[in-house]
This record gives structure tokens, C-alpha cells and sequence, in this order.
């Protein structure tokens, strides 16, 4: 009886994981059926194939790596820039009621604003510039990020800042570590949020006019009617923010350590 | 060794619950911890809260003092003006000479809750005062080493306080609290949140850490039989608005352990204890009855 429970069980398990392992492979394989029958016009519905090829010769001319370095940048060091504003004014808002009561009206205020409504003025104050992408990047982070912290803050358990005070605890540690570690199961979770915000913010950066990156190349491709380019160039902008995201979990599983 | 246990200076005939010397030992010179006329408020959504209402007291150099009451007296709000956490509305704490306006490494402070880092080992968490105050990282962790082996869990000096059962949490909060060689302990319900076995073998290792380290220690329960086991002075706290009704000195001899609690000399003073709070809760009751 419970063996035959268990085989079923597993039966049932494993059923599920082959029927994992095909779902992307089938469904690569009815697109390129359909794309082939001329069901639909292969011009704006190109095959697998098709794609796979343009993601070659995007390959091969040598542009793809400086889309991507390009695209890599923008988003890494947009993000280090909003994490590190986000997390120091966080703290300082989090933990001194004068700071936020300047502070926190004005980022409540700013916070909800999408950042893509942003790339006209951005245009405006630098060009074409790359400062321009990575304040639109920044811009996206910094408000994520600032308010986890702030947030983190003033949950941080009252009862240790009381224990480090007794201890003898100076101002300056207080901040740097039993606050700031207090916070940091938030801060990880807002910073998580804040890498799928770099890469939107990325995408109206680079829309709004580049000489280079991965959705430059898509802009580019579909001014010439390169739609298997267009589609290649969003395989790579999925592929990459999975990457992003699924090693940031892995991160942030090891930055709360203790727990 | 016994000797060494009772205050010379606060001579009491053994055995029987007496009310301790009244006024004068709260202006003599020598108390390290003296209370005068203190009053905490809280302002509340609705007003304000009184939580100690005009209290005296002092504690002598290595004495041990309980404060007892029911739960919202305000015993934690007066230990915490002698932390130095709470500033006095009126009146005016002073430990070792000093107004206590802010928290000082020469108090320590065990709370009900452990309040470990939890990010911090077993061995770090008690380290963390004397590197706070400019220790060496050698010298703190020899100083940590020190107290691990002394709270029985050097098994346990690289374990993550969430791995630690409840017992031994708040036994390293209390070495943690003593790495700073406090001059003072103050202690907050410190056994409140332990199971009942748990917390007669954590006051059979109080009794004996006490007779290691040089602190004078004031002790916050409800527990009557937990005051008079551990204490020299049992202070009686009535319902709020928190006052002290009753000093009253505990004549056992020393050294003591939980076997005592059986003891009938130490019964007839738990009854008289007891009789005396049962009075004082009917007179706190029928005069909220009266107002309400
Ligand atoms: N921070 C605070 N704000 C407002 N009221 C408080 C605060 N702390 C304590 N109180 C009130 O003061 C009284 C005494 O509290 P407390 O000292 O914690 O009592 P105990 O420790 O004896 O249980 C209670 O009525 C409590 O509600
Ligand atoms: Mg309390």
C-alpha cells in the first residue's frame, strides 16, 4: 500500500521534471513549425533558426561584446552608485528623525515618479552622454534601495541597540554595524527588487539613444526591419537579467549569514 | 566566605523578614547606587503615564536587591533610569557618584530577552563590550574565553546564538555583560522567559557566579521565591503608579542554593512576603474599584 503510494509518488515527480526539461525545447519547436508553414508572415514571425543565425553573425561581426560591455556597465556601476546613496542615506534617515524629516518628503514625492519619464529631461541635462544612462539607472535604484534601508531601520530589534548601548558601543559602530546589519535582511530584499529595476531603466536609457548596448542593437535592428536580430537581442537582454537575478539570490542568501 | 556575603555594614538577625534600616541609608555616603525622589512619566496618546512615582532607594557596594511587583509597576522603567536609559522626569539617580544621564560600561544590563548579535558567535557577542571600549581583539577574546568557560559553554564559544537554546542564550548575555567588568549589574526579569527547570538551574549558576565577580546587582522579578532565594534586600514595588512599599532584609545565611526553597525558615518568610503583597494588591484594587 505505502510503496505503491511512494512509486506513484515518485512516478508523478519525475513526470514533472521531463515535462520541465522539454517545455522551452517544445515550444522552440511549434514556433519554428508555425514560423515555417507560412501560416504567418516570416518576416515579422522569423523561425528559431532565423534568430539563431542572426544571434551568430551579431556574434561574429564583433559588435556583441561591445553591446554587452556597454549594456554590463551601465547597469553595474548604475546600480553600485544606487545601492551605495541608497543604503547611506537610508541609514541616516532610518535612524535620525531631523535627516528624514528633511529627506524622507522629498523622496516620497520623487519615489513613485516611473524613472522612464525621466529620459526627456536626462536628454535635456546631458546629450547623449553616458552619465545620462547611468543617472537613469541610478535614479531607478536609489529610491528602491533607499527605501529598504530606511525601512530596515526602523525595524531593527530596539532591544539590540539597548544591549549595545550598555556595552559601551560607540556612535559610529552603532551605525556601521548593529544598525546597518539590523536592516540588512531588508536591504537585500529592496537591492533584489533593485537589479530587475536596473535592467528596466537600462532598457529606456539605451532607447532613448546610444551608440552602443544590447538594446541599442534591438533599436537598430528593428529601424532595418532585422527581426530575428530584434529577437535575438531580447533572448540576450532575458538571458542576462536572468543571470543578474539568479546569481544576486544566490548572493544575498550568503550576505545574511547568521541566519 | 559566607562572611563575605553579608554587607557588614547592614547587620540583620537571621531568618526573619524585617523591615531593613529606613531613611538613612539612602544619604549615607557609601551606597553606590541611591535613588532620590524619582518620578518617570510617558506622555501617551491620551495623557501621561506615571511609572515611578517619587522613589528612593540605595543599593550598597555588593549587595544583591530585588525589586518585586506586579507586571507594569514599573520596575523595568526604574532600572532603566539606573541603566541610564530612561532620564528622570524628577529626581535624580547616581551610581558611583555620578547622575546617570546616559548609559555608562561600568553598568551592565541583562534583559529579559538575550538581545545576542545575531550575527555574531557565541565568543564574539561577549567580546564585543571590551572591543567597543578599545580592547585589543586578543585581549577581548581571552577576556570572552575567560567568561565562556565560566558560564560552561565552551562547547558552544563559535556557535550562532539562534542555535542555542533560550538557557543558554541568556547565560552568554550575561557573560557578555560581564566582560566589561561592570561595577553594577542590573538584571530584568533575566529568568522570566525560561521554562521552570531551565530557570532553577540559571539561579543555582546566578548564586554561584555571583560569589566570582565584584558587582553589586539589582535584580527586577515577580517571583517572590526567586527574590528571596538570590537576594540580600527584597524591595516590594505596589501597582502602579510604581512606589516602594516595603525594604525588607533577607536573613538567610549564605552560601545558598534552590534547596532553601523548601526550608521552613524560608517559608515563614515567603509567607509574610506573600501576605504583605496580597494586602497591598487588595488596597491597589479597591482603590481602582473606587476610581473607576
Ligand atoms: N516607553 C513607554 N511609553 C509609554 N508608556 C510606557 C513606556 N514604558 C513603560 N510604560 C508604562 O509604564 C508603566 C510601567 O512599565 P514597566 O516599567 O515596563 O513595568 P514592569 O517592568 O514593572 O512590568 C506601564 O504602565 C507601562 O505601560
Ligand atoms: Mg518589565
Amino acid at each position: 500500500m505505502s510503496t505503491g503510494r511512494h512509486n506513484r509518488a515518485t512516478t508523478a515527480g519525475r513526470l514533472s521534471v521531463l515535462v520541465g526539461a522539454l517545455s522551452v525545447p517544445a515550444f522552440v519547436g511549434v514556433w519554428e513549425l508555425i514560423a515555417r508553414s507560412r501560416i504567418v508572415n516570416a518576416v515579422l514571425f522569423p523561425p528559431p533558426s532565423t534568430v539563431a543565425v542572426a544571434v551568430l553573425d551579431w556574434i561574429h561581426s564583433g559588435q556583441f561584446f561591445g553591446d554587452l560591455s556597454a549594456s554590463l556597465f551601465r547597469v553595474t556601476v548604475g546600480f553600485l552608485i544606487g545601492t551605495a546613496g541608497g543604503i547611506m542615506l537610508g541609514v541616516l534617515t532610518g535612524r535620525f528623525r531631523l535627516v528624514s524629516s528633511l529627506l524622507s518628503p522629498l523622496f516620497h514625492i520623487l519615489r513613485p515618479i516611473p524613472p522612464i519619464a525621466f529620459v526627456p529631461i536626462v536628454i535635456l541635462w546631458f546629450g547623449l552622454s553616458e552619465a545620462g544612462k547611468l543617472f537613469l539607472v541610478v535614479w531607478g535604484v536609489f529610491f528602491t534601495v533607499w527605501l529598504a534601508t530606511h525601512i530596515g531601520v526602523q525595524k531593527v530589534d530596539r532591544g539590540l541597540v539597548r544591549a549595545a548601548l550598555m556595552l559601551g558601543t560607540p556612535r559610529r559602530q552603532m551605525l556601521s554595524e548593529i544598525i546597518l546589519l539590523g536592516a540588512l535582511p531588508y536591504i537585500v530584499v529592496g537591492l533584489r527588487t533593485a537589479v530587475s529595476i536596473s535592467f528596466y531603466t537600462l532598457v529606456a536609457a539605451e532607447l532613448a539613444g546610444a551608440f552602443a548596448g544590447i538594446v541599442y542593437r534591438i533599436e537598430i535592428a528593428q529601424q532595418n526591419m532585422q527581426t530575428g536580430q530584434v529577437m535575438g537581442g531580447l533572448a540576450a537582454l532575458g538571458l542576462l537579467s536572468f543571470v543578474a537575478d539568479r546569481s544576486f539570490a544566490a548572493i544575498a542568501e550568503r550576505a545574511v549569514w547568521w541566519r | 566566605m559566607v562572611a563575605m556575603m553579608y554587607n557588614p555594614l547592614r547587620p540583620t538577625p537571621p531568618l526573619r523578614l524585617v523591615d531593613a534600616a529606613p531613611e538613612p541609608s539612602s544619604t549615607a555616603p557609601e551606597a553606590i547606587i541611591r535613588v532620590e525622589d524619582l518620578s518617570i512619566v510617558f506622555d501617551v496618546p491620551r495623557g501621561e503615564v506615571i511609572a515611578v512615582d517619587r522613589v528612593s532607594l540605595a543599593v550598597m557596594p555588593g549587595e544583591f536587591v530585588s525589586l518585586v511587583g506586579p507586571s507594569g509597576c514599573g520596575k523595568s522603567t526604574l532600572l532603566n533610569a539606573m541603566a541610564g536609559l530612561e532620564r528622570p522626569f524628577e529626581g535624580e539617580v547616581m551610581v558611583a557618584g555620578k547622575p546617570m544621564l546616559s548609559p555608562r560600561p561600568d553598568i551592565g544590563m541583562v534583559f529579559q530577552q538575550p538581545h545576542l548579535f545575531p550575527w555574531k558567535s557565541v565568543r564574539r557577542n561577549i567580546a564585543h563590550g571590551p572591543r567597543a571600549l578599545g580592547k585589543s581583539k586578543t585581549e577581548a577574546l581571552r577576556i570572552a574565553d575567560d567568561l565562556i568557560d565560566m558560564i560552561g559553554l565552551t562547547k558552544f564559544a563559535n556557535a550562532y546564538p539562534h542555535t542555542l537554546s533560550g538557557g543558554m542564550q541568556q547565560r552568554v548575555a550575561i557573560a557578555r555583560a560581564l566582560a566589561n567588568q561592570p561595577r553594577v549589574l542590573l538584571m530584568d526579569e533575566p529568568f522570566g522567559a525560561l521554562d521552570a527547570q531551565t530557570r532553577a538551574v540559571m539561579q543555582d549558576n546566578l548564586l554561584e557566579l555571583r560569589d566570582r565577580i565584584n558587582a553589586t546587582i539589582v535584580f527586577v522579578t515577580h517571583d517572590i521565591d526567586e527574590a528571596i532565594l538570590l537576594s540580600d534586600r527584597v524591595l516590594i514595588m505596589s501597582a502602579g503608579p510604581g512606589r516602594i512599599l516595603r525594604d525588607l532584609s533577607v536573613g538567610l545565611p549564605r552560601p545558598r542554593s534552590s534547596a532553601i526553597l523548601t526550608d521552613p525558615a524560608y517559608l515563614a518568610l515567603k509567607r509574610d512576603c506573600l501576605d504583605l503583597i496580597r494586602t497591598e494588591g487588595r488596597k491597589a484594587f479597591e482603590q481602582m474599584e473606587a476610581v473607576t
